[in-house]
């Protein structure tokens, strides 16, 4: 299967503690915590990591386990809320035994994701398992100071996670590459975790997305990535239009988004086709584009803006009800528009084409923009194959040196053509 | 040595020199005569004289300083309302000096203004009559607010039937001393399809290979668009390749420069031709290009409205199998 890739996040986790990126000194208290319960249940049966997102709390438990070849059990959010799965972990975190001789460590994630009072009595019952449990217990939320855990904390060692130095995320990244076989640019590197605030899952996620299946990564291919805001990447927003079931989850997607309209379009755009793969449901999906694309020009041409809440509808709720047959297989990545990053590329040269496009508007009575479409692909083969016309239009159109080397496309040409014009 | 892009050097100067649009030749020659023009609108696809026609009637008008009394914006390059606010307002309220109390501004490509602009510029064109008249450049006049057509005369322009076309081409070659064999007239027609510019900057193209114009030579020019391309295109939609075809789509418009208004053109063009679709089929996805080439027009992104035809034709091709 062409799409089946497999997320770089998961593929390059580290499994082992010394591959981990930052946090050494909150690595340290925490596997002497996990280790000194070899020598008796210590004073604090649970360490509570905090942090900021993808910061690599998880993969430190994951990792360390591994190192110290305990059986690792995990439970996250979704797990907590019915009795029944808390009196199952109550029973896990009751049984005795040495750390060492096949025991286990417990790891309660997400914490955050106990919502409201439902959940209520799930942080009383986490409390109460806490204080009595016989093997290491470990909880993780980004904060530990949250009203609720207040009376949970007080049985926690707190151990803070904090976001690492960019130069240590872009080290990671940077093996990340050697082992994909892709050469990275440094410049390209240290922009991709400088954006990333620290978070290294997702300056792992936008590697990925830039430099899946390419050979050499610039800083030109990444530069043009504005900053992301922290709460939602364009990935979880192109997962709710996607594969959104509702016409309001999907447009909901759009104030997720830190990039604006015409941005998130050029991704839905993009990744479109390899999410929806049946002919049906992708002949709607681009159907719906077609018509946000409609109230595009209509915007453009009236001025009138409030037309973009149509441009919204199709391109958000119009895309996620396409889908109609079409089968999730595997994991897609989503890819960055890859029209954006030829545009961005060849910036330079459309500058060179629209002053050469002003150039011929002096003589031609055309427009700068229609010249340099429609007029210029002839001056190229003129200039290519005759260098006296060329020399000629050359001095007509008074195009300055640099032109000309455009237009002819190698520098000795453009030197006989020079020569011909003294 | 003296060299021009020859759709310069052979655009008419005078109104009895343009061959074509007759009707509309004749009644500008009227104005001329009479020493009177109203606001007009030249509406018509590209490369059909409609630029040639304002400049020729302003000459005719005004003799040769007709510069002095013209003035011509694009309003692609400059098509917001500021413009109308100042540049076109300053030039339409100051008094001509001469024999003719009003001059002539030609606004060219006037379907890209934005509508503000034309709000805007339709009390200018109210309150200074007297001191200027206006002459809109469109493709499309339906993109130009009502309230401006109804202050306007209205003409089309279409495109030159072939005869006259190749006459004309033919009359350049000859002049240039260049060789144009029948076939490659008859390619620079089917490729350029009645606009003028275009067929003559091909042929001017083509003669700087410095070999006799045939057809082959013509294809390779224009080529990128050939409707081998094209073809090819449509062979990888229906084969169920939707990928592959938009990159092929995004080649033609990003590299080659290809207008999407021609490669819809050569689309229908293939559709009737192909061998492989079902007769009932053909009309069918006839509609869907009719569809996407409205949208063209009203859309802003060739590409994207391209490729939602493409994502139709995948569809079909799938539908056929079954």
């Amino acid at each position: 299967m062409k799409f089946l890739y497999a997320a770089w996040t998961v593929k390059h986790k580290p499994r082992s503690i010394p591959g981990i990126v930052g946090n050494a000194e909150a690595i340290k208290t925490f596997s002497d915590w996990v280790k000194s319960w070899s020598k008796g249940v210590p004073k604090k049966r649970a360490a509570f990591l905090y942090g900021p997102p993808g910061i690599g709390k998880t993969v430190t438990v994951e990792a360390l386990a591994n190192d110290l070849h305990v059986e690792f059990v995990e439970k996250n959010a979704s797990d907590y809320r019915t009795e029944e799965a808390i009196n199952r972990f109550a029973g896990l975190a009751s049984q005795y035994g040495s750390l060492f001789g096949g025991k286990r460590i417990i790891l309660l994630d997400e914490l955050d994701g106990l919502t409201g009072n439902a959940d209520k009595g799930g942080v009383k019952a986490i409390t109460e398992i806490v204080k009595t449990a016989r093997c290491p217990v470990v909880l993780i939320a980004n904060s530990a100071y949250d009203p609720r855990f207040t009376n949970l904390r007080t049985y926690c060692l707190l151990i803070e996670f904090k976001k690492p130095p960019t130069g240590e995320v872009a080290k990671h990244l940077k093996r990340i590459g050697e082992r994909e076989e892709i050469q990275i640019d440094e410049d390209a590197l240290k922009f991709i975790a400088q954006r990333s605030g620290g978070d290294v899952r997702s300056a792992v996620n936008d590697l990925q997305a830039l430099a899946q299946g390419k050979q050499r990564l610039t800083y030109e291919d990444v530069s043009w990535l504005g900053y992301r805001d922290r709460q939602d990447s364009i990935f979880n927003v192109l997962r709710m239009i996607i594969y959104g079931r509702t016409c309001a989850g999907a447009k909901q997607a759009v104030n997720m988004a830190d990039v604006d309209i015409d941005m998130l379009f050029e991704w839905v755009y993009e990744n479109v086709p390899a999410h929806l793969t049946d002919p049906h449901d992708l002949a709607q999906a681009m159907d719906a584009l077609s018509m946000a694309d409609v109230y595009r020009g209509r915007i453009r041409s009236t001025q009138d803006w409030s037309f973009t809440r149509y441009v919204i509808d199709y391109m958000t709720a119009g895309v996620a009800m396409a889908r109609q047959n079409s089968k999730v297989q595997g994991w897609v990545p989503f890819k960055f528009p890859s029209r954006i990053q030829m545009l961005s590329r060849s910036k330079a040269e459309r500058a060179m084409q629209l002053s050469i496009g002003f150039k011929i508007k002096r003589k031609c009575h055309i427009s700068a923009a229609r010249a340099s479409k429609e007029v210029l692909p002839y001056l190229k083969i003129i200039f290519r194959n005759d260098a006296a016309m060329a020399a000629g239009l050359a001095k007509w159109l008074d195009l300055d040196a640099e032109m000309v080397e455009y237009l002819v496309g190698s520098k000795e040409k453009a030197e006989a053509i020079g020569a011909l014009l003294s | 040595m003296s060299f021009e892009m020859w759709a310069e050097k052979y655009r008419p100067k005078h109104l009895h020199d343009m061959v074509n649009q007759k009707e509309i030749v004749e009644r500008l020659k009227s104005f001329a005569k009479s020493k009177n023009v109203p606001h007009c609108i030249f509406a018509g696809p590209p490369g059909t004289g409609k630029t040639t026609a304002a400049l020729c009637l302003a000459r005719d008008l005004y003799g040769d300083g007709y510069r002095e009394h013209l003035m011509e914006l694009n309003a692609s390059d400059e098509r917001g309302i500021d413009v109308v606010r100042e540049t076109v307002k300053t030039f339409a309220r100051s008094r001509s000096i001469g024999a003719i109390p009003f001059k002539i501004m030609i606004l060219d490509e006037a379907d890209n203004m934005t509508s503000d602009a034309q709000q805007a510029l339709r009390r200018t064109m109210e309150r200074y009559t007297e001191t200027c008249r206006f002459i809109m450049c469109a493709n499309y006049s339906g993109k130009i607010i009502e309230p401006i057509q109804s202050r306007c005369a209205p003409f089309r322009f279409t495109f030159l039937p072939k005869e006259e076309h190749d006459d004309y081409v033919k009359h350049i070659a000859e002049c240039e001393n260049v060789k144009l064999l029948a076939d490659g007239a008859e390619a620079i027609f089917e490729v350029c399809g009645g606009d003028l510019r275009k067929a003559i900057n091909t042929l001017q193209a083509a003669a700087s290979v410095n070999k006799p114009v045939d057809s082959k030579l013509v294809y390779s020019i224009t080529g990128r668009a050939s409707p081998a391309d094209v073809q090819k295109m449509l062979d990888t939609a229906m084969k169920g390749d939707f990928l592959g075809a938009r990159t092929q789509l995004r080649d033609m418009i990003q590299k080659y420069g290809v207008a999407g208004s021609d490669i819809i053109r050569q689309i229908h063009t293939e559709i009737f031709k192909a061998a492989e679709i079902p007769e009932p089929w053909k009309i069918r996805l006839a509609g869907i290009v009719g569809e996407i080439d409205y949208r063209l027009v009203e859309g802003s992104d060739e590409e994207v409205q391209l490729s939602a035809l493409l994502a139709k034709l995948v569809e079909a091709g799938n539908d056929l199998k079954k």
